[in-house]
């Protein structure tokens, strides 16, 4: 009786994963429809004002309306995608890079060089990472490399940490033993036997860790850390529109928003997806 | 005996992290472009005027001596002075960190409560339609930006139905209300002053209730993880079978198994709320903790920064410490 129960309970979360797989999958295919036809989607250049309209509620020639600029909402909505999208994907890889890189060393070397770079972690993550990365932004200056690097940095310890944590346990199994008795070089044996077989929770990670980076970004921005106006950047246009929103004007922070909710979810989705369905094949 | 050890042990860990901070929040603030002088002077001061003002709050000393001076003033429990306000940075942080204590741990405490009462409800009925669609709502929770949720509220609460004040502080200062604590609530109740209260309250209501959609979504997530655990252990399915009451496994069995987790878990979640703190607090003009280290860094004034970031750190890892101490009572087996 428990296990038909069982058996059918864990059917029934394989068929919730796959739906939150499909659902999330299906969102980032219309994100990505935008990010690459946004010039088309839209009749007004991202940073167009048009001198007659300032705050126009939406209808008209404005699909939403236009913000205090007289730019064109929808456009500048759209047009975001790609500098948010792009700028939490390219944080998001750094950070996997580096952070796999360090946790590879530390766990696989161990001893002092384990010990120093878990110190310096420590240190990393006496943050919350939000704060770390608005402290480190506000310091470094805005801009997208910089945006960049600042999420790659507060992303980055996780991914040693987790990395670490496999690589211990795999460099005693016996085949990275034959193969470094057979002589492989240390970076060889990284390479081809540990690498691969260490990165099976970052890949679960990494795709929620995207929505984070967005929301990151997004929070930046609206603090004014982030991209230069008149940038069209999801946060950056919530706060303009922040003013608005005291009058009653809801056209000009609500659809952004929006748009970055939709785009979080998802990255959350299909993280959460996989996360589930990694799960399921392990019970 | 051994937990006291425990607790030391922890005590000493953290030492290192706190140095390193201290250290890096040092050289950081000094080394990245930004001169907090000429932010004070404007553009028209000669350098002959900004020498002075350098020499006046130490700038022109050595590094090493400026770091001996300000480590030396942490024992002392001096912050140093705010070169934008000229104030003592210790009594003007003492201002600001009950205001934003006061939001974040009425969220927490909210989000505490719902996330357990949903959580172990989801759990009981996992795979389900109702379980389903909690999972959803939370993982739309964990994806919604906070200050971008603060302004919808807005947007609803004040603008369109009227039924909650402008986001635009935090008590009405028509009540009068004498400062005690700074956390205005508090101070209302301390001081018996009922029109204060009632305007503390609704000035609350939207900054709390953002802060915990957006907190509530993580809690419940491991909640409801957690108790699955429980449900499927052997203790309970054994309780099960034994043809125990609902009522009675619902309370012995399954709730204190699932909450032995819950300080770790709500550690966590603090500290992520205090950086959702910030955005909030800047949506409803706060002036709590937030908005004044925001503006610290902005300006680059030296001791604001190396007094709220060491400050956060030290609060993070403190509550971290807590909550691993409470583990180890509740759970004997963390302790060796």
């Amino acid at each position: 009786m428990a296990e038909a129960s069982g058996v059918r309970e864990a059917g029934a979360d394989r068929r919730f994963a796959s739906s939150l797989i499909t659902v999330g999958s299906v969102i980032l295919a219309v994100v990505a429809v935008a990010v690459l036809f946004a010039p088309l989607l839209s009749s007004w250049g991202p940073e167009e004002i048009d001198p007659l309209a300032s705050l126009a509620p939406p209808g008209g020639a404005h699909l939403l309306g236009t913000d205090l600029n007289g730019m064109d909402v929808w456009s500048r909505v759209l047009h975001a995608a790609r500098l948010d999208v792009g700028i939490a994907v390219a944080a998001v890889a750094l950070a996997v890079v580096a952070g796999s890189l360090v946790g590879l060393v530390a766990g696989y070397r161990g001893g002092w060089a384990d010990d120093v770079l878990m110190r310096v972690l420590d240190v990393f993550q006496a943050f919350p990472t939000f704060i770390l990365a608005l402290a480190v932004a506000a310091l470094l200056g805005g801009g997208t490399a910089n945006l960049i690097a600042v999420i790659a940095l507060v992303n980055a310890p996780a991914y040693a940490r987790l990395v670490r944590a496999e690589v211990r346990s795999i460099r005693e199994l016996p085949f990275v033993e034959a193969s470094r008795t057979s002589g492989s070089s240390f970076w060889g044996v990284l390479w081809r036997h540990v690498l691969p077989n260490s990165l099976t929770p970052v890949r679960v990670i990494a795709p929620l860790n995207c929505g984070w980076a967005m929301l990151t970004l997004a929070g930046l921005s609206f603090l004014g850390l982030g991209v230069p106006l008149p940038t069209a950047e999801w946060g950056a246009m919530i706060s303009l529109g922040s003013g608005d929103v005291v009058a009653g004007r809801w056209w000009t922070s609500v659809p952004p928003g929006l748009f970055l909710l939709i785009c979080v979810l998802g990255f959350s989705l299909l993280g959460e997806g996989l996360q589930e369905r990694a799960d399921s094949t392990r019970r | 005996m051994r937990i006291l050890r425990f607790v030391l042990r922890r005590l000493l860990q953290l030492v290192p992290v706190l140095l390193g901070v201290v250290v890096l929040t040092f050289l950081l603030v000094r080394v990245l472009p930004g001169d907090p002088i000429r932010t004070i002077l404007g553009p028209n001061a000669t350098e002959a005027d900004a020498a002075a003002a350098r020499a006046r709050f130490g700038l022109d000393r050595p590094l090493w001596q400026q770091f001996l001076d300000y480590v030396g003033g942490l024992f002392t429990g001096d912050f140093g002075t705010s070169i934008q306000s000229g104030a003592p940075v210790g009594s003007e942080m003492a201002l600001r960190i009950g205001p934003t204590m006061e939001l974040v741990v009425i969220a927490l405490a909210v989000a505490l409560v719902l996330a357990v009462v949903l959580g172990i409800w989801s759990a009981r009925h996992a795979g389900r339609f109702g379980d389903h669609t909690v999972r959803v709502a939370a993982l739309i929770g964990n994806s919604v930006p906070e200050f971008w949720l603060g302004l919808v509220l807005v947007l609803v609460g004040y603008s369109v139905l009227g039924w909650f004040p402008a986001p635009s502080g935090r008590v009405d200062p028509d009540t009068e209300l004498s400062l005690i604590t700074g956390a205005d609530l508090l101070d209302a109740a301390l001081t018996a002053n009922g029109p204060a209260f009632v305007s503390a309250l609704e000035h609350l209501a939207l900054p709390v209730a953002t802060l915990v959609i957006v907190i509530v979504a993580p809690l419940l997530r491991s909640v409801r993880a957690s108790a699955l655990e429980v449900l499927a252990s052997e203790a309970y399915t054994a309780a099960a079978a034994h043809g125990l009451k609902d009522r009675l496994l619902l309370r012995g069995y399954l709730v204190r198994a699932t909450l032995v987790r819950l300080p770790a878990l709500a550690a966590l979640v603090f500290g992520f709320s205090i950086g959702s703190t910030v955005l909030v607090e800047y949506v409803f003009s706060w002036q709590g903790f937030g908005q004044w280290a925001l503006r610290g860094l902005l300006y680059r004034d030296y001791p604001v920064v190396q007094a709220s970031v060491l400050v956060i750190a030290l609060f993070y890892v403190v509550v971290f410490l807590i909550a691993d101490v409470v583990h180890a009572i509740l759970d004997p087996r963390v302790r060796i």
